[in-house]
């Protein structure tokens, strides 16, 4: 457990590693090491199935030479100084082999500091013990698994202490730390004719003081009702009709029809249908949205970009015009756009990549979930999230809800299930004609893109005049 | 790239912690250490984008006290002790499981064509001048073709398991795997495809795939009208696009434990008819080159090749030790034993139940992809689809997008539809009349084995809603 000041990069190590990549001839050079401690806990029907704690860590040497990158990744610390020039001649063969007119990289410039950031969570998760863990997961599956038909309650926790390092040829020298803290439950109920299941998620940035701000009973008790809901549950109508998604729905709407198609790495490969749209208004004046890293609590929220960046609020969509590309140095010089703080990686083997953190749409000026449903004949009403997937160079996207109900006449009616969402980017966010009051984070998510990573995402009650329901 | 003392330099940094699990006096436990060594050239908008290489590793415990156990995992065998403690913690309130013990030896099975020393003597270079090829090939193919992202990667990795009841064995693979996204941005349409290929053993020929990729992009240009009409029909599925949503629901559904405590959708269905009559499943996990085959099971025993469906009926299941002994334990069944069939996803986890590689084969003739088209007379062929992660493995109830989809009218491909919603139940689909192809496509994971699957043409249970 790395102390509140120990470093565990050795300053002559590396300092002779990045002199040597300067002296070979490198642009430029960083080193960033993450040491992850962590904790994962899964009980199943009230017992103890498994608990798995350790640490890991892991470094990434990171060689710019000619305009092109060579990286090296290990467990093993000790081994970075002797691989200085294997990754600087990679970096350099691949730079050979392009020719006059392919792009060289360049990168954006942006403060340099030598500090130390700690994100304190307000009770270090760390001092928790396996049993006060136990307890509370306790609590969740016995108020969750309250019913006859419920054969199947999993409650899981996780929690991560994060310890960044980065050192560069430019001087930087940070260190930043912080927590992230989950639990979560998986129910399985079962009568005669189905099985359904249903998964409730509850966590963020910050130590215990996360999973103590949760009413354990309430989220029990919740899925609890939404599992049994779902096992009377008509499948789904399909077709184009008007949609409106709640909280956790609304934030995986934006997070993979839009907060993808930003990323400026995907823009810069050819494979976002945002490319050339800067200041393009591609959506109804009344979405405006946000990616936020700062926003505590959040579970994708971080001090620090894994270039070394303090990381800001960027505004991605005002009254629905494209106002910037989620970047990192590399993109921000490409597009000759401001760099803000958008690369992340999963851990200390991988490298960067222009990801999202917390990502909502802004409020809008419908009272509540009523105000959104009183106009709509035929439609459905769709909430939580089994996930979704986009493809950012067609522009399409898809994503499933946990449950839903059917809006008649303003009402609504009948729960139903398996209903999956489907759209095109520049379609749908032209179609957002309604958004509620009450925007803020929903349940925290996972993002894939070759890498996982946490992320938060949400908005208020969202109403689209005509979405493909399948 | 893999030294070749690795095997035994991991089974002597397990000697270490079992040194220290012994002077602990841990009654039963199993060491598990891996490393492995990697480098890659990935593709960026038809350019070498990055070269990169590097290695990781570590060491998973996993300790058994009167059928109660622990686990932790660390960096290297010097913070054993740590690392003793924290399992031994673990384990002391873990509920007790009557009748769990570590298994103990069973020998192991002879797989061939697991490591490949081709593979170990790839260069940088040589993945440089693969990607190169890659790139000159697609254009070649169409000079429109742009790859918008993919590489090639080789790796070597070498395990070893060590327990307190007489395993001791390790072992190295090789991995080769190449992938690509092509595109045609053109007329303000862009289409594309996206390909991949792992291989145990060193992949000579690059050109299927990147041929398949340009065929995909090419064929999904100019769809037809938008505005069909939502329909129940057959579908071809490409082996492809099958292996995820297949990969979802099936591997889950024949999970011994998931039957066991009804949460599969085959719960209560021992012997009887789950899925069309002309088909089996078979779980291997000795085929020769198999992405999820080897001598030992997560647990290290000798590992086996087991039918799981007959002729459509469901006749076994795959178990792990823990999972077989709980479920007796609890009453759930009357007896079961492990079938040597725990994956290990690294050293940060315990062994689970998992598929190795798992085929669905047909006792009916089989047809080339043309012939099913034919056969099909009218619906539609999906390459790919968006979302497979969604489907519902407790139901098997599915709801995906694809823009990997074709019109077929009078047997013949009439066009490609811009995109549609796919919704069904898999298991239904399964159930009602389904051909399958000749060519037996590869897709996998380490979480649900790895999927060896035809093209299927299913005609019942399937919903195709055109945007």
């Amino acid at each position: 457990m790395p102390g509140a000041s120990e470093r565990l990069l050795e300053d002559s190590q590396i300092d002779s590693a990045l002199e040597k990549a300067s002296d070979l001839g490198a642009q430029y050079a960083d080193i960033r090491l993450v040491s992850l401690e962590t904790n994962s806990v899964a009980m199943r029907d009230g017992l103890l199935e498994k608990s798995i704690s350790g640490e890991d860590i892991g470094a990434t040497l990171r060689v710019l030479a000619n305009g092109a990158w060579g990286t090296y990744s290990t467990t093993d610390i000790d081994s970075l100084i002797n691989n200085v020039e294997t990754t600087y001649r990679l970096a350099d063969s691949i730079a050979n082999r392009r020719t006059s007119g392919q792009d060289s990289v360049e990168l954006a410039q942006i403060p340099i500091k030598q500090d130390r950031i700690d994100w304190h969570p307000k009770q270090d998760i760390r001092t928790v013990e396996l049993e006060q863990r136990l307890e509370i997961m306790q609590n969740l599956s016995q108020e969750a698994s309250d019913d006859e038909r419920i054969i199947s309650t999993t409650v899981g926790w996780s929690d991560e202490h994060i310890h960044n390092e980065l050192r560069s040829t430019e001087g930087m020298d940070r260190c930043w730390t912080w927590q992230r803290s989950l639990i979560h439950a998986m129910l399985t109920a079962r009568d005669d004719d189905s099985v359904v299941s249903y998964r409730t998620r509850y966590g963020g940035e910050g130590g215990f003081e996360v999973i103590e701000s949760a009413d354990i009973a309430e989220l029990g008790v919740e899925s609890r009702h939404s599992v049994v809901r779902l096992l009377n549950a008509e499948r789904s109508p399909s077709g184009s009709m008007p949609l409106v998604a709640d909280r956790d729905l609304t934030g995986v709407y934006i997070h993979e029809a839009l907060g993808h198609p930003c990323e400026a790495d995907l823009v810069a490969s050819g494979d976002s249908c945002l490319d050339g749209r800067l200041g393009e208004r591609i959506g109804n004046e009344i979405v405006n949205v946000i990616d936020d890293p700062t926003i505590r609590g959040g579970y994708g929220a971080h001090p620090v970009d894994d270039e070394g960046l303090d990381t800001v609020e960027k505004s991605l969509i005002e009254q629905g015009v494209l106002k910037t590309y989620l970047n990192h140095r590399e993109t921000a010089a490409k597009f000759d756009i401001e760099p803000n703080a958008g690369a992340r990686a999963q851990d200390g083997l991988h490298r960067p990549l222009v990801r999202m953190s917390n990502t909502l749409i802004k409020a809008g000026s419908h009272r509540d979930l009523d105000a959104l449903l009183e106009d709509i004949d035929h439609g459905v009403y769709a909430c939580g999230t089994r996930g979704g997937q986009v493809d950012t160079g067609r522009g399409s996207f898809q994503f499933a809800a946990q449950e839903a109900w059917l809006i008649e006449n303003g009402e609504l009616t009948t729960p139903l299930k398996d209903v999956s969402v489907s759209g095109m980017t520049l379609e749908i966010l032209n179609k957002v004609d309604g958004l509620a009051k009450d925007a803020k984070l929903a349940s925290p998510g996972f993002c894939g893109k070759g890498q996982t990573v946490p992320v938060g995402d949400g908005g208020p009650v969202m109403r689209i005049s005509e979405a493909l329901v399948g | 790239m893999i030294p070749d003392n690795a095997c035994e330099n991991l089974l002597s940094s397990c000697r270490e912690v079992a040194k220290v699990l012994e002077s602990k006096q841990v009654s039963e436990w199993e060491v598990f250490s891996t490393q492995s060594w990697g480098m890659e050239v990935e593709i960026e908008n038809n350019r070498l984008n990055l070269a990169g290489g590097g290695g990781e590793g570590g060491i998973g415990i996993r300790i058994v006290d009167s059928g109660s156990y622990g686990f932790s995992f660390l960096a290297d065998a010097s913070k054993a002790s740590q690392a003793v403690e924290e399992a031994m913690k673990v384990a002391k309130v873990s509920p007790s499981v009557k009748g769990f013990e570590l298994p103990t030896d069973s020998g192991s099975t002879s797989v061939d064509g697991l490591f490949d020393a081709k593979v170990t003597q790839l260069t940088p270079d040589m993945l440089m001048e693969d990607c190169d090829y890659m790139l000159s090939k697609a254009k070649d193919l169409d000079d429109r073709i742009s790859l918008l992202s993919g590489g090639v990667y080789s790796s070597a990795t070498a395990s070893a398991i060590l327990t307190s009841n007489g395993i001791e064995d390790s072992g190295k693979t090789t991995c080769h795997s190449v992938s690509l996204q092509s595109a045609i941005d053109e007329d303000e349409q862009l289409t594309s495809s996206w390909e991949g290929r792992s291989s145990r053993s060193l992949i000579k020929d690059y050109d299927p795939i990147i041929e398949k990729a340009v065929y995909w992009t090419k064929i999904t240009r100019d769809p037809l009208p938008d505005g069909q009409e939502a329909t129940d029909t057959p579908v071809l599925m490409s082996g492809d696009g099958f292996s995820p949503l297949f990969s979802m629901v099936v591997p889950t559904a024949l999970t011994g434990e998931k039957i066991a405590r009804s949460e599969s959708l085959w719960a209560d269905k021992q012997g009887e008819l789950v899925i069309a009559d002309n088909l089996s499943v078979v779980d291997d996990r000795t085929m020769a080159g198999g992405m999820s085959s080897s001598g030992r099971d997560g647990e290290g025993l000798a590992t086996s090749k087991r039918k799981l469906i007959s002729d459509g009926r469901l006749i076994a299941a795959i178990w792990s030790t823990r999972d077989a002994a709980k479920q007796v334990a609890d009453g759930n069944v009357e007896s079961a034993e492990t079938t040597a069939s725990a994956s290990r996803g690294g050293h940060h986890s315990p062994p689970s139940v998992g598929c190795g590689d798992l085929s669905l084969t047909s006792s009916e003739r089989t047809y080339s992809r043309d012939d099913l088209i034919a056969q099909m007379d009218e619906g539609y062929v999906v390459h790919s689809v968006m979302g497979a992660h969604t489907a519902n493995p407790t139901s098997g109830d599915f709801s995906v997008t694809t823009s990997s989809i074709l019109r077929v009218e009078e047997g013949e491909i009439v066009g490609s539809v811009r995109q549609a919603g796919l919704s069904g139940n898999l298991a239904s689909a399964l159930s009602g009349r389904v051909i399958l192809g000749d060519e037996v496509h590869v897709k996998g994971s380490y979480s649900s084995g790895t999927m060896h699957l035809t093209d299927a043409l299913l005609f019942e249970g399937l919903r195709i809603n055109p945007l």
